[in-house]
């Protein structure tokens, strides 16, 4: 009997207990962790907590994108419930009806969002911190404890509004980066968010005992810029100034680069938009065109109109750089030999390809060029001279070049979207020589403004490649740097020496070349011009005039190339400029100004020569309030003169009024006009006449018969035009007002490079 | 008395090795003279000839039930009662109360339990059908139900179930009728009629409260005594195969909440079935998951709070695996076969075989419950109502608990170990 009972004790012990075992092992050990987190998942309540947005900083510590703290204006339903000795939905009324003046909301919307038995409602986001203090208020005052929750959240703010905005971008609703350097640094910025986590039983209130779990949020890191503001808002200004000027149909592009280090100081493309509000185009003839569609239509075209403005054309759209990419083509034929300084060519103004029916054309028919020296070649850009140097080079050391200049690869610039350029393979370079004759002089062959800028940084610097960025480093929110951009040469393209040539070349080519547009008085700059056609879209509908993309690309000073600068015009209106399309009489006059004032503010000092001396502005000093006798010595001791509208019998009459204006610009030898009273107020407006076309002499002259004075800047060659005006003709003025005047020398500007299009 | 041990353990052993009949003659007089020999016992000598090991066993567990209950229902208690004492209070009255009786009743001698047999048995049939009485009238007063089962009987001052006094009932009465006849145990007429009578009885009167793990618990506890008793093995193959047939035929006929179960315990976190059904065996497996290794430390169970239905009840162990880990169950899994081990231990050594049957029913039922009970909490089994020896909450059950381990206690004292 006991055996009998020993072996069923045993058999109760072993297989029960050893059953119990391996369950236990089975839920505790292997899937512990997996039941661990669903009852975690069950009994956690957790509350985001939103981590602070880092700011972005431009190279001068100003502030361009900022977060600031909003509220989010929740209702926990179930929690009205709790108020027994009040009536539950008399305090869900008082809410609604406190909420809906507070909000400006429907009362009877917000009560039936106070129904139910959910814990959490949302009602408004974004608030204001004062429209806060205001719900607090109301809620102290009712009593109302529990209910109503507002939750800290983050808006973003652009203090500059639409200043670098296609470089900064903007955020979503949620503050995630959607465009921009806010989507391309989105991790960074958006740090990590906290939690705050508290248990609560299956009833759904919290357990009677702590249990809460307190993960602050990280903020995000700041992002400080290579950008500057100053140099930015330049850039801008006269872009949409260009843009105005020449009716420019596609949008337009600036940049200034840092040619040692790759950093990007300004990045201007127009459309543009405010990012506070991104949503809204600021495009008031593209609005009205979608206005007046309606549907879908209206949709699809709202939404490409967005897309447009938002884009960063600098980098997500490509080109044909033209003429611009000669310089390129010259630096390779220099660097590998195949030329010299001393080689000659002759331009017959066409020059036959193989396998190409027709001569591809230089810009200045035949008879062409004539014979010229690889200086000339460049300087005249000369399309015969670029084409004869690639079939030097041929197809494969010519691509070996394009691909050492970064112009098959991505240039690494750290804001989204950049796109892929376009070429020619190398088998096709080599076996078809028409092929490798037009990307010679730059054309049928797509890149990015950035990528040209980086190649002719390239140039600038001596031969080294340079990773273009506009991050300069990020910090953390205690300053303490995490990460600072890599502005290491990615590899040295070609020699020094060969440099040295093509810069020389450039700087003498805006002296006296193609490219006299982008004179800057006092600076040595260098450039290069290009006019590219828009071959494809104009394939494909012939019946349309031939665009144009007008581009100017130049570096300066001379002597140590600092800052290298891209200005494009895509599709620039060529009635209003005389029929110059290209890029030195489009885009030239526009890299002069932006030249003209970003080179001193950068710290770049001036060496006038006597002439540039003499043409210098003087600023005008302030007398009005003055007596005319004490305003006729404080002139003639700046060097100007003067002229009185109105008494100046004696002079103890008090100045009423000067033009220009205190601080304004007077030429050296101007005049500083004088109102004082009893004059005819109409008499002293005057119409501005048109300038465009007129030399030098021929503009003072109109200037002064009008009563006017001229400022002159750009070209100061004899036979240099005046292509804009700073005032617009027929706008009336106060006389004596100075006018700005940009010059160009057009005698030598190429037109829209021809070919295949003949 | 460890030299007398000894002596009596050697020869009580020849009747189990050799053949039965012979030394029986020589056996029973001894038996019989023992019987009639006026044990001494006195109130301040009740430590005298009590088994040490299993009482240390039972006030341990004991000891780490109440604490464990206190720590799983102070919750629940506070929420449903507004007390976080409500069941540890009422739990530690019944404990001291139950140590208590269960002392004095070490001194009562078992083998009143040959007379009281009888009156046990008549009570305990009285009491299921009087039960079933209210349960039918529909007098829930009386008859408290639960679910679709009504297994509690309340009389206010005192509520409890009258399944738990049948197995009782059917241990002492059973122990009492093998020990009689022992010698007739191989025949059909006497070694198997009268038993199965008494098990359908009871296995009849408590199914119709709805209550199949009693049941079924029930019909081990019989078949045990039985088997050791020496019924032929042949008639258990029979009652496994009708049996077997039996639950089939219930799950056929009453199908649903049953299978329903079975579905349960092959799927927990099944997404098909009603998640009503699958919250007690899920929010049980996130408990004894939460607690891993080592456990989330004592007091620190979260599925306590209101998540786990009746933390103080059926499903305490979920909350030990919890808070002390899988080592901590380990422990008390441990005590718990140590326990047993003693349990049956003293049995087998008991001084008669009366003693030896009563002492493994108890055991057994003991063992039982914990076993069915883990494996319940587990999942090893398809989820049944079985509460858990010294942990779970019930003051009238464990009362009956601790006095059936006074009757254990009093045959230790008889019995032939050291006690020490």
């Amino acid at each position: 009997m006991w055996r009998k009972a020993m072996g069923l004790t045993a058999a109760l012990v072993f297989i029960g207990f050893g059953a119990v075992l391996v369950s236990l092992f089975r839920w505790q050990i292997v899937r512990g962790e997996e039941m661990s987190n669903a009852a975690l998942d069950q009994s956690l309540r957790s509350t985001t907590l939103s981590a602070m947005r880092g700011s972005i900083y431009d190279a001068t510590g100003k502030v361009l994108a900022q977060s600031a703290s909003v509220w989010t204006v929740v209702l926990e339903p179930a929690y009205f419930d709790d108020y027994k000795e009040r009536d539950p939905d008399t305090v869900r009324r008082t809410v609604a009806s406190g909420l809906a003046s507070i909000l400006d909301m429907d009362e009877e919307e917000i009560y039936e969002k106070t129904q139910g038995n959910s814990y959490f409602v949302y009602l408004k986001r974004r608030v204001e911190t004062s429209v806060r203090d205001q719900i607090n208020e109301f809620l102290e005052k009712n009593e109302i404890s529990s209910g109503v929750r507002l939750i800290e959240d983050y808006k973003r703010y652009y203090p500059y509004g639409t200043v670098a905005s296609t470089v900064l971008g903007f955020t979503g609703t949620d503050g995630q980066g959607l465009e921009g350097l806010e989507l391309q640094y989105d991790t960074e910025l958006s740090g990590t968010a906290g939690r705050l986590i508290s248990a609560q039983n299956a009833w759904g209130t919290d357990m009677p005992f702590e249990y809460e779990q307190y993960v602050e949020a990280e903020d995000g890191y700041n992002l400080v810029l290579t950008i500057d503001e100053t140099v930015q808002s330049i850039l801008e200004k006269y872009l949409a100034e260009g843009v105005e000027q020449f009716n420019v149909k596609n949008g337009a592009v600036a940049i200034c680069m840092d040619v040692d280090t790759g950093a990007i100081l300004g990045m201007a493309a127009t459309p543009t938009y405010d990012p506070n509000d991104p949503f809204t185009i600021y495009d008031e003839g593209l609005q009205a065109e979608i206005d007046a569609l309606s549907g879908d239509e209206q949709d699809e075209a709202f939404n490409a109109a967005q897309l447009k403005q938002w884009r960063n054309k600098a980098v997500t759209d490509t080109y044909y750089p033209g003429s611009v990419f000669k310089m390129v083509t010259y630096a390779m034929g220099l660097e590998e030999g195949v030329v010299t300084e001393d080689s000659t060519f002759t331009c017959t103004g066409g020059i036959m390809v193989e396998g190409y029916p027709e001569p591809i054309s230089c810009w200045k028919h035949a008879p062409g060029h004539g014979l010229e020296t690889f200086r000339e070649g460049l300087y005249n850009s000369c399309n015969p001279w670029a084409i004869h140097i690639g079939q030097l080079l041929g197809g494969e050391t010519f691509a070996k070049y394009r691909e050492a200049f970064g112009f098959t690869e991505s240039t690494g610039i750290d804001l989204p979207g950049e796109a892929v350029t376009l070429y020619h393979t190398e088998s096709e370079l080599i076996n078809t020589p028409s092929d490798l004759a037009v990307e010679s002089f730059g054309q049928n062959f797509s890149i990015t403004p950035i990528h040209m800028i980086t190649a002719a940084a390239a140039i600038a610097n001596g031969g080294n490649l340079v990773t273009p960025h506009v991050m300069d480093r990020i910090v953390d929110q205690n300053g303490n740097i995490v990460k600072t951009a890599d502005t290491s040469y990615r590899r040295q393209v070609v020699s020094q020496e060969t440099c040295d040539v093509i810069i020389d070349i450039l700087r003498q080519n805006v002296e006296e070349g193609t490219a006299t547009g982008g004179y800057v008085a006092g600076y040595r700059v260098c450039g290069k011009t290009g006019t590219s056609e828009k071959v494809a879209q104009h394939n494909e509908d012939p019946s349309k005039p031939m665009e144009y993309i007008a581009s100017f690309c130049g570096f300066a000073p001379a002597e140590d190339p600092k800052y290298a600068l891209l200005v494009f015009f895509d599709e620039p209106d060529d009635d209003t400029n005389g029929g110059y399309n290209g890029g030195n009489a489009v885009a030239g006059p526009y890299f002069a100004k932006m030249m003209e004032e970003i080179l001193p503010y950068l710290g770049v000092e001036a060496q006038y020569s006597e002439e540039e001396y003499a043409a210098l502005d003087t600023i005008a000093p302030n007398v009005t309030g003055l007596t005319l006798e004490e305003a006729y010595a404080e002139l003639e001791e700046a060097g100007l003169s003067y002229y009185v509208v109105g008494d100046e019998s004696d002079g103890s009459i008090e100045v009423t009024a000067q033009v220009p204006q205190s601080g304004g610009a007077v030429p050296k030898d101007g005049k500083v006009v004088l109102y004082t009273n009893g004059y005819d107020e109409d008499s002293t407006y005057v119409e501005v006449p048109s300038f465009i076309g007129f030399d030098v002499t021929n503009a003072s002259y109109l200037a002064s018969i009008n009563q006017l004075q001229i400022s002159v800047s750009g070209s100061s060659s004899e036979t240099a035009e005046v292509t804009g005006q700073s005032v617009q003709p027929g706008e009336k003025v106060q006389i004596g007002t100075v006018i700005s005047l940009s010059f160009v020398d057009n005698t030598n500007a190429e037109t829209g490079a021809t070919v295949e299009t003949e | 008395m460890a030299a007398a041990g000894r002596t009596a353990r050697g020869l009580r052993r020849v009747p189990g090795t050799a053949a039965p009949q012979a030394p029986r003659t020589r056996q029973e007089p001894r038996e019989e003279r023992r019987r009639r020999r006026p044990v001494q016992y006195k109130l301040f000598s009740l430590g005298a000839g009590l088994d040490m090991p299993l009482l240390i066993f039972i006030l341990v567990l004991l000891a780490i039930g109440l604490v464990m209950l206190f720590s799983a229902s102070y919750a629940y208690s506070y929420f449903h009662y507004g007390n976080s004492y409500f069941f540890i209070s009422r739990q530690a009255v019944f404990a001291v109360a139950g140590v208590i009786a269960m002392l004095v009743i070490s001194t009562f001698d078992y083998h009143r339990f040959h007379q009281l047999a009888i009156v046990i048995f008549g009570i305990s049939v009285f009491l299921l059908v009087f039960l079933l009485i209210c349960r039918y009238a529909h007098i829930e007063s009386i008859a408290r139900p639960e679910g679709t089962a009504t297994r509690w009987l309340d009389f206010g001052f005192v509520s409890f179930q009258p399944s738990e006094i049948a197995k009782f009932a059917l241990i002492v009465m059973f122990a009492h009728m093998i020990s009689q006849n022992l010698e007739k145990m191989g025949t059909f007429r006497y070694g198997v009629v009268p038993y199965v009578g008494i098990l359908a009885l009871f296995a009849a009167l408590i199914y119709l409260e709805d209550h199949l793990s009693a049941t079924l618990i029930i019909l081990a506890l019989g078949a045990i005594l039985m088997f050791v008793g020496g019924t032929k093995p042949k008639w258990f193959i029979l009652g496994i195969i009708l049996l077997a047939a039996g639950l089939t035929a219930i799950l056929m006929v009453k199908g649903g909440y049953q299978v329903s179960r079975i579905m349960v315990w092959l799927d927990p976190f099944s997404s098909e079935l009603d998640p009503d059904l699958t919250h007690q065996t899920r929010q049980s497996l996130y408990a004894i998951g939460s607690g891993g290794l080592l456990g989330v430390g004592l007091g620190q169970s979260r599925q306590k709070y209101l998540y786990l239905p009746e933390p103080q009840n059926d499903f305490i162990f979920a909350v030990v695996c919890e808070e002390l880990g899988m080592v901590g169950a380990l422990v008390i899994i441990v005590l718990f076969a140590m326990l047993i081990w003693r349990g049956v231990y003293i049995s087998v050594h008991a001084k008669d075989k009366f003693g030896m049957l009563l002492g493994l029913g108890i055991t057994f039922q003991v063992g039982l419950q914990t076993v069915l009970n883990i494996c319940v909490v587990t999942n090893t089994i398809p989820n049944t109502g079985i509460s858990l020896p010294f942990f779970s909450y019930g003051g009238t059950a464990l009362l009956m608990l601790l006095g059936q381990m006074g009757i254990l206690l009093n045959i230790s004292r008889s019995a032939n170990v050291e006690k020490t």
